[in-house]
């Protein structure tokens, strides 16, 4: 882990769960796998609350922990894991989407597992449709069914999945500090598949009757009953799918591309095709599985009527796109395409290195960029003739994104001396280390914008904690029928001035928010594309 | 007295007003007037009146006579040269084209002009990879052509065929195949045309070695990605910046004026 994304998992965990959470965790990034013992020492923190820090740590599955590296019967030794911690900055995304695909029901679902990392069934679900009761008018409720169909939906989506059998004993014996021989939880982490989609609709069946039945009983339950009665999923527990979000983040990416870039009708041919290819194809496979164009055009929605003969042109046009997001794999059946994933997304990594050029440097420095890009190692000469930019300007320009990395000079010497006179300098642009460096930018300034939004908050401290006194105060006088004066009088406890400082920072904190979730979809898909790229090279 | 009053009204208009007339209708129609132009917005004009105004100001030389279909056009000339430097930027043997004035007329009144700071002079880039003299006026015109051309066309056909004779009337400067990839391609580092090689057969308009390149106009895929839109992804200190340093993120100014924009 690099210090930029230490410092952004620390800020996040500061952010969530405490500054003691974020000590022993950001002690655990940067020093590795440690014993609970060393733990202790080195941050010079109270037993029972680095054992508390790593408890969370485990629930939320940043943290994971193995038999000691000295061979059998040595201590524990604890491990976090810091891409997991930087799933937290992405959570208003998945729950976004969740909101998006599966509505209320669906949001309050993937939020409860956000946060508490993972749950059984029968938990969700009772505390979803809790959630919901209270939300509603007086006299309505939710049905546990109704929340449980939603639950099992995200399950055959693939959305949710059920928690290595190894995590729940890990779960089970984290209280207990010395830990019970363990098997490596990589091993089960690396089939999950398995264990998903047949085990849940058998769970979702075997259950249902008996939540159905509480319903009834607590129809109007406002609170939260823990009842010890045996819903028949015990130990099995439940985690928020990332991977699949992940997927389903870059398809719509892929899709919003299209659209841009061609037109609608085209972006929902590739809609099409991945949503037809969603189950089949591999979660990392470069491209879908292949597609025929009988079966697109089957498969395409009816209210967007597409003649067969316009969705071929516009296949072939898909296909001859420079861009390359749909390739053709063959000839039968009308022709067999398939989307180019991985090749999508160096594209639209490459588009967004583009723009970041683009931004910081002006157009012309980005034209100097993509020609760079687009062919390999050029000579300062040949820049400037190519890109008909007047050779100081360009050279200026050049200079710059060499000393911002962008760009790369190579020497090549025609004599072993190095002499300036007789060696070739050529310029290239490397994508991928460039996008590593965006990354890692991306990070940082992620980081910097939490950073300041904490400190914004900090700063308003006493004024929103009056804020928020003065509103208790307000419901409760209202609630014990007090005169009109009396609220008015309360209320006027704020000033205007003071008023006036509370919708600024109330705004500042918005935009700050927003920013940081802008810069996510930067992250994400400069992650995914250097990721895939990891699985190709 | 009074006769003689009435048919000034009426019949004789002032000479000069009728030349200001003729001009302004000139300028009404930059693509030239015709006789009858003249002819239905003066009515009262007499035929020899008009003929008498035209040949003023065709000897005064600010009118140009020009010869089409339809008969005889009138265009007004531009005295000054200076109207074709509006906005575009010309060279200088532009200007004499469209002013038939000498050489070092123009070039006076190009000395004139940039001393009162109204027009300024602008070197020229040379495209020396293909030996051609071609000046930026000249380039942006073709590349305005061209996107428009992609804009309506879909796709714009690089080669002797029909669009490409209209880029070249445009530039005015024979530009030779490879000048016009040569502009292509920059259009295609600015992201703003891309290029597909398709087979062709051999004969077709455009094709060379069995090939033709279609150049057409795109949007960028994506939007400004989310980095730039924040300060901090264009920050000029970005590497200096540390918590709790100089430059941090709590004091940062270029963050306060983002917020509170
Ligand atoms: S916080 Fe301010 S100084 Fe630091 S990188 Fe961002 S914009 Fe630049």
């Amino acid at each position: 882990m690099t210090a930029n994304e230490v410092r952004l998992c620390g800020l996040l965990l500061r952010e969530h769960f405490g500054e003691v959470v974020e000590k022993v965790g950001t002690h655990l990034l940067k020093n590795g796998p440690e014993t609970l013992r060393t733990i202790i020492h080195e941050t010079g923190m109270p037993l029972d609350q680095v054992k508390k820090s790593l408890c969370v740590l485990m629930q939320q599955g940043a943290c994971t922990f193995c038999s000691g590296r000295k061979g059998p019967g040595s201590p524990a030794e604890y491990c976090a894991n810091g891409d997991r911690i930087l799933r937290i900055l992405r959570y208003p995304r998945y729950i976004y989407t969740a909101k998006t695909l599966y509505g209320d029901t669906g949001e309050l679902i993937i939020e409860e597992l956000l946060q508490r990392g993972h749950l059984t069934m029968s938990e969700t679900v009772k505390t979803v449709a809790d959630r919901l009761t209270q939300n509603m008018e007086e006299g309505r409720s939710m049905d546990y069914s109704e929340v449980s169909s939603s639950f099992s939906k995200l399950v055959e989506t693939h959305f949710l999945q059920r928690c290595p059998p190894v995590g729940v004993e890990k779960k089970a014996s984290s209280s207990d500090n010395p830990a019970p021989p363990v098997t490596n939880p990589e091993s089960a982490e690396s089939f999950p598949d398995c264990y998903k989609v047949p085990h849940v609709t058998l769970i979702g069946r075997g259950k249902r009757p008996l939540v159905t039945e509480d319903g009834e009983e607590q129809r109007n339950a406002k609170k939260r009953k823990l009842d010890a009665q045996a819903h028949g999923d015990e130990g099995i527990y439940w985690q928020v799918n990332f991977e699949r979000f992940h997927l389903h983040f870059r398809d719509q990416t892929i899709i919003s591309a299209v659209a841009n870039k061609l037109d609608q009708t085209s972006s929902e041919i590739v809609r099409t095709m991945l949503r037809m290819s969603e189950v089949t194809t591999a979660p990392l496979a470069p491209s879908t599985k292949p597609l025929s164009a009988n079966e697109i055009f089957r498969s395409l929605p009816s209210s967007y009527s597409i003649q067969r003969q316009i969705l071929d042109q516009y296949l072939s046009l898909l296909v001859d796109d420079p861009m390359e997001f749909v390739g053709k794999a063959g000839e039968s059946g009308g022709g067999m395409f398939v989307v180019n994933l991985h090749r999508a997304l160096a594209n639209l990594a490459r588009a967004t290195l583009e723009s970041v050029v683009q931004e910081r440097f002006g157009s012309r420095s980005a034209r100097i960029f993509r020609l760079l890009l687009r062919t390999r190692h050029l000579e300062q000469k040949q820049v400037e003739d190519f890109a008909m930019i007047p050779a100081k300007e360009a050279k200026e320009m050049l200079y710059t994104l060499v000393s911002e990395n962008l760009v790369q000079l190579q020497e090549v010497p025609k004599t072993p001396d190095y002499a300036p006179s007789r060696t070739f300098y050529l310029y290239t642009v490397n994508q991928l280390p460039t996008a590593r460096m965006l990354l890692q930018n991306c990070y940082k300034s992620v980081g910097n914008l939490i950073e300041r939004r904490l400190f914004e908050t900090k700063e308003s401290k006493r004024l929103l904690e009056k804020s928020q006194r003065i509103e208790a105060i307000l419901a409760s006088l209202q609630a014990s029928g007090a005169e009109p004066e009396q609220l008015t009088e309360v209320e006027e406890m704020i000033t205007a001035a003071e008023k006036q400082q509370l919708s600024a920072l109330r705004l500042h904190v918005n935009k700050l928010d927003s920013a940081e979730n802008q810069v996510d979809e930067t992250i994400f898909l400069l992650e995914s594309y250097i990721f895939s790229t990891s699985l190709t090279g | 007295m009074a006769e003689v009053k009435v048919k000034k009204e009426k019949g004789v208009l002032d000479p000069a007003e009728v030349e200001k007339r003729i001009k302004e209708l000139c300028e009404q129609f930059p693509q030239g007037i015709t006789d009858h132009v003249i002819q239905n917005d003066m009515p009262h004009l007499e035929p020899q009146q008009r003929a008498g105004a035209i040949n003023r100001l065709l000897s005064l030389g600010q009118l140009d006579l020009l010869r089409n279909s339809s008969g005889l056009l009138y265009r007004l000339k531009d005295t000054q040269g200076s109207r074709a430097l509006v906005e575009k930027g010309v060279r200088s043997r532009d200007i004499r084209f469209k002013s038939n004035l000498p050489l070092t007329e123009i070039n006076k009144i190009l000395k004139n002009l940039e001393s009162k700071k109204l027009i300024k002079a602008v070197k020229s880039v040379a495209v020396s990879l293909n030996s051609c003299r071609c000046s930026r006026a000249n380039t942006l015109n073709v590349l305005r052509v061209l996107l428009l051309l992609s804009k309506i066309f879909g796709s714009t056909r690089l080669g002797p065929g029909p669009c490409l004779t209209v880029e070249v009337r445009v530039s005015q400067v024979d530009l030779s195949m490879e000048d016009i990839e040569t502009i292509l391609n920059t259009l295609i580092y600015d992201g703003k045309v891309e290029m597909t090689v398709i087979v062709a057969k051999e004969g077709t308009a455009g094709s060379v070695d069995g090939q033709m390149k279609l150049y057409r106009g795109v949007n960028s895929i994506t939007a400004p990605t989310g980095l730039v839109k924040t300060p901090c992804g264009l920050c000029p200190v970005f590497d200096d910046c540390h918590d709790g340093g100089e430059i941090s993120p709590s004091t940062c100014i270029y963050l306060s004026e983002w917020l509170d924009f």
